[in-house]
């Protein structure tokens, strides 16, 4: 395998029946596993899955023989090519090590692109096809409530929003620059752990400068980025497509409009500067293809 | 069988790290020797099957069966067979099937492999071609890790103890030491075991055979005599993959392949003096004894205990060495199993031995039963 794409295809065929809860039949833990796992030492177990099948998985952290263990899906390993390969691990319920000494706890699925392009509506479409396995992070926020917010954000003072990044309970955090007034945004880490501790997948709907939070928190491996793209062939184009959705949402006032397409200039220009930091672009024309991509690109979701 | 498959001739090199000599050196090296003494000459050789696993991600080479025709002068057809590392076992099976069926007279069965000419994790890659590369690699499973669920499974179900599985490697090295052939002719205690590196819990790098080069031959004809006789050739398979099995701690095609070689051979287990089993992991020695019917399920450590503690019984157990102290050059051992039993059956004058080998966690197994016909005309 590994480094076979149509191997890694067809294993990846094999998730929707992997994520079941199940029993280790055995375990043992590779000192030495090979390279493209790692240099650190990897439990691999035989596990009967609550359907009665059994399957070979990686356990994250130590397992005893007869322990119950929950599936989570998680980057397996980077082939030479670079390939970045998901497969579904195996969680100890009890006796489980504490998630902040684990170096890759999990993933974030993470969505990113500017005001307008359709965020909020192709979270709100995945988190409808695919209930059982993803989770919207709530995002943090110190502006006020507005009319057309749909329960994503969790409203805080400015104080309470700099004390928590006092104590290091906020994994990414961002100011947005606003006309009238700077804005912060964040998300905290009970929230994405929480999430993880349930077997699921966070997905966050994110800008730039928490996304690069994220990176920096997690490490750039434990989040699978889409960055979403407005219809257009130039950046012109692309811009002037949001203006209209933005306009024909109807949310806000010009200023704000004016606002957000600024934002957005620099959210696109982000995009070719740190290509780094995303998986898959998606231009957002289609919302059933947007969403068969997203799906067909995370692990676990093709068939969800 | 048929009719009378004799062993006329066998040798092999010395199994171990052969930096200098190539694939076809040792396959040359072994025919020679297992040439030598035989009743016939090079020319009497009318098919070659030649046992090899990896020689395509070892050596670059494929195309093995003109390779080994090109040891002999006349060219004889030849061809390879594969089935992991019980190739050597199902090379002399195909061997078998082409002079019982008299297409060919004379066949020189060559088992050879060359593992050191690339990295450990090269080939420890390679080695997982013998599992389900779709259900048991993408786990990052290796070799040593399916015998370290076998093995924790195993010492769930019976308590096994650590200090009790150090025995078997303990016992394989010790034995070794009078085999000039064995990689390592060194004897090991069980504490040197239980202290080695851990390699995939509970196993450790003692409780591993070694990665080895090394080739082993033999002439089988039904034209020619001597007084080694293959009694029986019979094989079996199971799963591939260990996920698809009903048990970790048996292996159903050893079963299988044992109770039709003592059918076909018509014996019973008692009539089996002397016996090589396929020992990859100490864990494997201990399963395999179960499973060929000399031992109790999960009562087979007393027989390594009985052999540690210097007691010798009926049965001679991997009296060679085993994989794990002669090397696991793996195609060639299968081969190699049968020229010890061979070797035993003709010192001891014993008449019946066993050799049995598998591929990858015994998903094929051949068994082979040779018979000292010199002990049946003493009797």
């Amino acid at each position: 395998m590994p480094d076979s794409s149509p191997i890694y295809a067809r294993s990846q065929s094999q998730w929707p029946s992997k994520l079941q809860s199940g029993i280790v039949l055995a375990v043992t833990t590779l000192t030495h596993p090979p390279g493209r796992f790692g240099p650190r030492p990897r439990t691999i177990g035989l596990i009967q899955l609550t359907d009665g099948s059994k399957v070979m998985g990686h356990i994250l952290g130590s397992s005893m023989i007869g322990q119950r263990v929950r599936p989570r899906l998680q980057l397996s390993c980077v082939t030479g090519e670079g390939l970045r390969l998901y497969d579904v691990a195996y969680e100890p319920l009890a006796a489980k090590p504490a998630l902040r000494t684990q170096p890759f706890p999990g993933y974030v699925l993470a969505l990113t692109g500017p005001s307008g392009v359709g965020k909020s509506t192709i979270s709100n479409l995945l988190m409808q096809v695919s209930a059982p396995y993803v989770v919207k992070v709530p995002i943090l926020t110190t502006r006020g409530r507005k009319s057309g917010d749909d329960g994503e954000y969790r409203y805080v003072s400015k104080e309470k929003f700099q004390e928590l990044m006092g104590k290091d309970a906020l994994v990414a955090t961002a100011k947005i620059p606003s006309h009238t007034d700077d804005r912060w945004y964040g998300y905290r880490r009970a929230d994405i752990e929480r999430i993880w501790r349930q077997g699921r997948i966070p997905v966050v709907i994110t800008e730039m400068h928490l996304l690069q939070g994220l990176a920096h928190s997690y490490g750039r491996r434990s989040i699978l980025s889409f960055g979403l793209l407005p219809p257009g062939k130039s950046r012109r184009a692309m811009l002037s497509h949001l203006l209209r959705r933005l306009r024909t949402r109807g949310r806000e006032t010009e200023e704000h409009i004016a606002d957000r397409l600024k934002n957005a200039e620099r959210d696109l220009a982000f995009f070719d500067e740190r290509k780094d930091l995303f998986d898959h672009f998606l231009v957002n024309e289609d919302l059933d293809v947007v969403i068969e991509m997203v799906k067909k690109n995370v692990p676990g979701l093709a068939e969800a | 069988m048929n009719q009378p498959i004799h062993l006329i001739g066998s040798g092999q090199t010395r199994f171990g790290e052969w930096w200098g000599k190539s694939l076809k050196d040792l396959m040359d090296e072994a025919a020679n020797a297992a040439l030598t003494g035989t009743p016939c000459t090079a020319l009497d050789i009318d098919m070659i099957v030649v046992a090899n696993m990896l020689a395509e991600v070892t050596n670059e080479q494929a195309h093995l069966g003109s390779m080994a025709s090109s040891i002999l002068p006349h060219h004889p057809p030849a061809l390879r067979v594969e089935s992991a590392c019980g190739s050597g076992a199902f090379a002399l099976h195909t061997a078998c099937a082409f002079l019982e069926s008299g297409r060919a007279q004379t066949v020189l069965v060559i088992g050879v492999e060359k593992m050191t000419d690339v990295s450990a994790d090269d080939v420890s890659s390679a080695l997982m071609g013998a599992a389900d590369s779709e259900k048991d690699r993408p786990s990052g499973l290796t070799f040593p890790g399916i015998f370290g669920l076998i093995a924790s499974r195993y010492m769930h179900e019976y308590g096994l103890t650590r200090e009790d599985l150090s025995l078997v490697s303990a016992v394989h090295h010790r034995q070794a030491m009078e085999n000039p052939f064995a990689q390592f002719r060194s004897s090991i205690t069980p504490e040197t075991v239980s202290r080695s590196p851990l390699i995939a819990h509970p196993l450790r790098l003692l409780d591993c055979s070694p990665v080895s080069d090394g080739a082993a031959a033999v002439v089988l004809s039904t034209k020619f005599v001597s007084p080694l006789r293959l009694a029986a050739s019979q094989t079996s398979t199971d799963h591939l993959s260990v996920v698809d099995r009903l048990s970790l701690t048996s292996f159903p095609a050893t079963q299988d392949a044992c109770e039709r070689a003592l059918q076909e051979s018509e014996l019973h287990l008692a009539d089996i003096s002397a016996l090589e089993t396929h020992d990859c992991f100490s864990i494997a020695a201990l399963i395999n004894l179960e499973d060929l019917g000399f031992a109790d399920p999960g009562d087979s450590i007393r027989v390594y205990r009985r052999l540690y503690e210097g007691e010798t019984g009926p049965l001679s157990v991997n009296r060679s060495g085993g994989l794990k102290a002669c090397g696991h050059p793996v195609s060639a051992t299968g081969i190699k199993q049968l020229i010890d039993v061979g070797k035993q059956l003709t010192t001891t004058g014993d008449r019946f031995g066993m050799a049995h080998n598998f591929g990858g966690a015994c998903a094929t197994c051949a068994i082979h039963i040779l018979e000292n016909l010199d002990a049946r005309s003493i009797l």
